[in-house]
């Protein structure tokens, strides 16, 4: 039987057991006794023995060979005594009385608590990888530069009007569900609040009633022209229609500043570069270009020179370009003068 | 579209009830309308689904949105409009005509994104098309700005220049927009003469308070004088609960004294500040608001040229139920 057989092979292990938990001396005095007499026991000094082992092998934890079910255990006890045909009734007694005194349920409680605790981690720890893998998998796909997910982030792109195949969703104001004419038609419902309705009994004739007495009322001329406070009224102009305005108005200033026909082109401009950036573009054109021919003589004249003279110190001629171009420039800046735009140019700009 | 028809009011004699008003001799004095529950009017609802508004008259129109007096919300109705308008299907060009003081730009959220206005344009540093502010959102919807808040327009041609611009629109590549809603300025200074210069028709905004109905009764008379016809109007900041109280005076009064038909009535809404602060108009709200509601309505009649048949008067009470209301 079984529960004989790991009696029988109980010994090696349970000595290994005792020297390793350091049991107490009796029961190291039992071992040789229990491999001696290896068939024939005698039962009283046995079960002594059986007890304290039994006591030990539940204390001291014993591995899986060891720790068999107690139960069957007892069994294999109790079996063998019958075999032996020993006084039952005081043994069985006793022997009650040590599994009573014991919790073998608790002990196999404990020992499956353990098993199914580790085994539970370990499928909470399988879990807890595959959504970790799962996450970084979904992290990545989103975090994919240049994707449309990352310009919604980036808002760029707005998360709800995303693709162009779906067309935009039209909101009609009045076939909402926020919207809701009543039975009777006399009330409307907005936004979960019920609004009574009265007509509209305005008439065309009522209407006009109220223009004309305004046009009574009201006396009025489009103004055509506007003149700062002080100004004097042309000969050819209506005092009716002239609107006289404060000189720190907003309007009041940079009158005569632009042409209006070109403000009209200006605005009219469909293509191209805008006017004045042409032309300030090509105001520095030509002034670079007159610079560079200003570069150019100064460097012949030099050049002329150094050859004319004979050879000079080499920091001398590095240096006279230098002079020349400054001290040529400002004569040809000024016989530029302002181009034919009438537009200044930024340096001009700057200097005024 | 829900248009509550009223065919035997409009083109016909005033009915008997109507008449009473106009025997009034004071226009300014407020009527606060009482509710009548045994009136035996007949308010017919049509709701009209899946459709877009038709666009009606010749594009592009020009639609100048004054007031007269200040902070009575033209340029949060210029917004909310144009952003519906974009919304409902039309391209639309907002023109913030306010030379010293604009704002149109913070209340759509492009105030970051005006680099050029017209007055750069005028002087050549930029072409029209380079000064329009395309919004992201809607991208049928662009902004215009007459000038940098510290710029200043020559004087002389102010309103010739925005009937340029509104040429040069007409005829741009992209082709012509069906809107260009100009944002006037308050008063009936320089600012108010050149806005309403290029345009055609013009939408009233007003509060239902006497201030603003004085101002807004003599714009109309100068638009009028001026040749516009095409006037309707915005009542906005209408608070039902105080309608009823009688403590402000209803839509249909605000009608009474100055004659105009009624493009739409904005009710007072917390939505609006919110909504401006945060340079997100509200019609693009989501759930949508009372007041963004009201002026995706007033954008659909814009649209269509129509105007409100009935009103809102004020918040039914909520009926009573359960086994007590059984016994009143």
């Amino acid at each position: 039987m079984a529960s004989i057989s790991t009696l029988q092979v109980l010994p090696f292990p349970l000595s290994h057991l005792v020297s390793k938990h350091r049991t107490p001396s009796l029961l190291l005095k039992l071992r040789p006794e229990f491999g001696s007499r290896n068939g024939e026991l005698s039962w009283a000094g046995r079960l002594i023995s059986s007890q304290r082992f039994l006591l030990r092998a539940i204390d001291g934890s014993v591995s899986s060979s060891a720790g068999q079910d107690q139960s069957l255990r007892n069994d294999g006890v109790v079996k063998s005594k019958n075999k032996n045909g020993i006084n039952l009734k005081d043994t069985v007694g006793e022997l009650h009385g040590i599994i009573s005194s014991f919790s073998p349920v608790v002990y196999s409680m404990r020992q499956r608590v353990g098993s199914n605790l580790a085994i539970g981690l370990c499928i909470v720890a399988a879990f807890f990888v595959i959504a970790l893998r799962v996450y970084a998998v979904r992290k990545s796909k989103y975090n994919r530069p240049g994707s449309v997910a990352d310009l919604v982030r980036r808002g760029q792109l707005r998360s709800d009007r995303r693709g162009i195949s779906q067309p935009l969703k039209y909101d009609d104001p009045f076939n909402n569900p926020l919207v809701k004419v009543g039975k009777g038609n006399s009330t409307v419902e907005m936004c979960g609040k019920v609004y009574r309705l009265a007509p509209v009994t305005l008439t065309e004739e009522q209407q006009a009633v109220h223009q004309k007495r305004r046009s009574r009322a009201y006396q009025w001329k489009r103004p055509t022209i506007f003149l700062k406070e002080g100004e004097s009224i042309p000969p050819d102009v209506d005092p009716d229609t002239v609107r006289w305005i404060p000189a720190n108005h907003p309007f009041a200033t940079t009158a005569g500043d632009i042409d209006e026909d070109l403000a009209q082109n200006n605005v009219y401009q469909k293509r191209g570069v805008p006017f004045r950036i042409q032309a300030e573009h090509e105001a520095l054109q030509r002034e670079q270009k007159l610079n560079r021919l200003v570069m150019d003589s100064s460097n012949d004249s030099d050049f002329v020179k150094a050859f004319k003279s004979g050879p000079k110190s080499p920091e001398h001629g590095e240096e006279s370009p230098i002079n020349n171009q400054a001290g040529n420039s400002k004569p040809l800046l000024s016989e530029c003068g302002p181009n034919s735009f009438g537009i200044m140019s930024p340096s001009e700009e700057t200097h005024d | 579209m829900l248009s509550l028809q009223l065919p035997t009011v409009i083109n016909t004699k005033p009915s008997s009830s109507s008449s009473s008003f106009l025997t009034n001799t004071n226009p300014f004095k407020p009527k606060t309308l009482k509710p009548n529950p045994s009136s035996p009017f007949t308010v017919r609802s049509v709701l009209q689904y899946n459709r877009k508004p038709q666009l009606s008259g010749d594009t592009p129109r020009v639609v100048v949105i004054t007031s007269g007096k200040g902070g009575v919300g033209k340029t949060t109705t210029t917004a909310n409009v144009g952003l519906s308008l974009a919304r409902l299907g039309f391209s639309v060009v907002a023109i913030d005509a306010d030379v010293g003081l604009r704002n149109l730009d913070l209340l759509l959220g492009l105030e970051n994104r005006v680099n050029y206005t017209v007055v750069e344009v005028l002087n050549g540093d930029c072409r029209l098309d380079q000064a329009l502010v395309r919004d992201k959102r809607w991208s049928n919807f662009e902004l215009l700005c007459i000038s940098k808040p510290r710029s200043k327009l020559p004087m002389g041609f102010g309103g010739k220049a925005l009937v340029w611009v509104v040429d040069a629109l007409k005829a741009r590549q992209e082709g012509c927009p069906d809107f260009i809603l100009i944002d006037c300025p308050a008063g009936i200074d320089a600012g108010f003469i050149t806005a309403i210069t290029p345009a055609n028709e013009a939408v009233l905004v007003t509060t239902p308070d006497i201030t603003s109905l004085r101002d807004a009764d003599r714009v109309i008379g100068l638009l009028e004088c001026d040749g516009i016809r095409d006037i309707k109007m915005m009542v906005n900041r209408v608070r039902t609960d105080m309608i009823k109280g009688e403590d402000m005076m209803s839509v249909l009064d605000v009608q009474e004294m100055l004659g105009l038909a009624l493009l739409g009535m904005i009710p007072e809404d917390t939505e609006v500040i919110r909504s401006t602060n945060r340079g997100y108009p509200l019609v693009l709200n989501r759930p949508p608001t009372l007041a963004g509601l009201a002026f995706e309505q007033a954008a659909w009649r814009l649209v269509e040229q129509d105007s409100m048949k009935a009103v809102m008067v004020e918040e039914e009470p909520k009926k009573k139920r359960g086994f007590f209301s059984f016994f009143g």
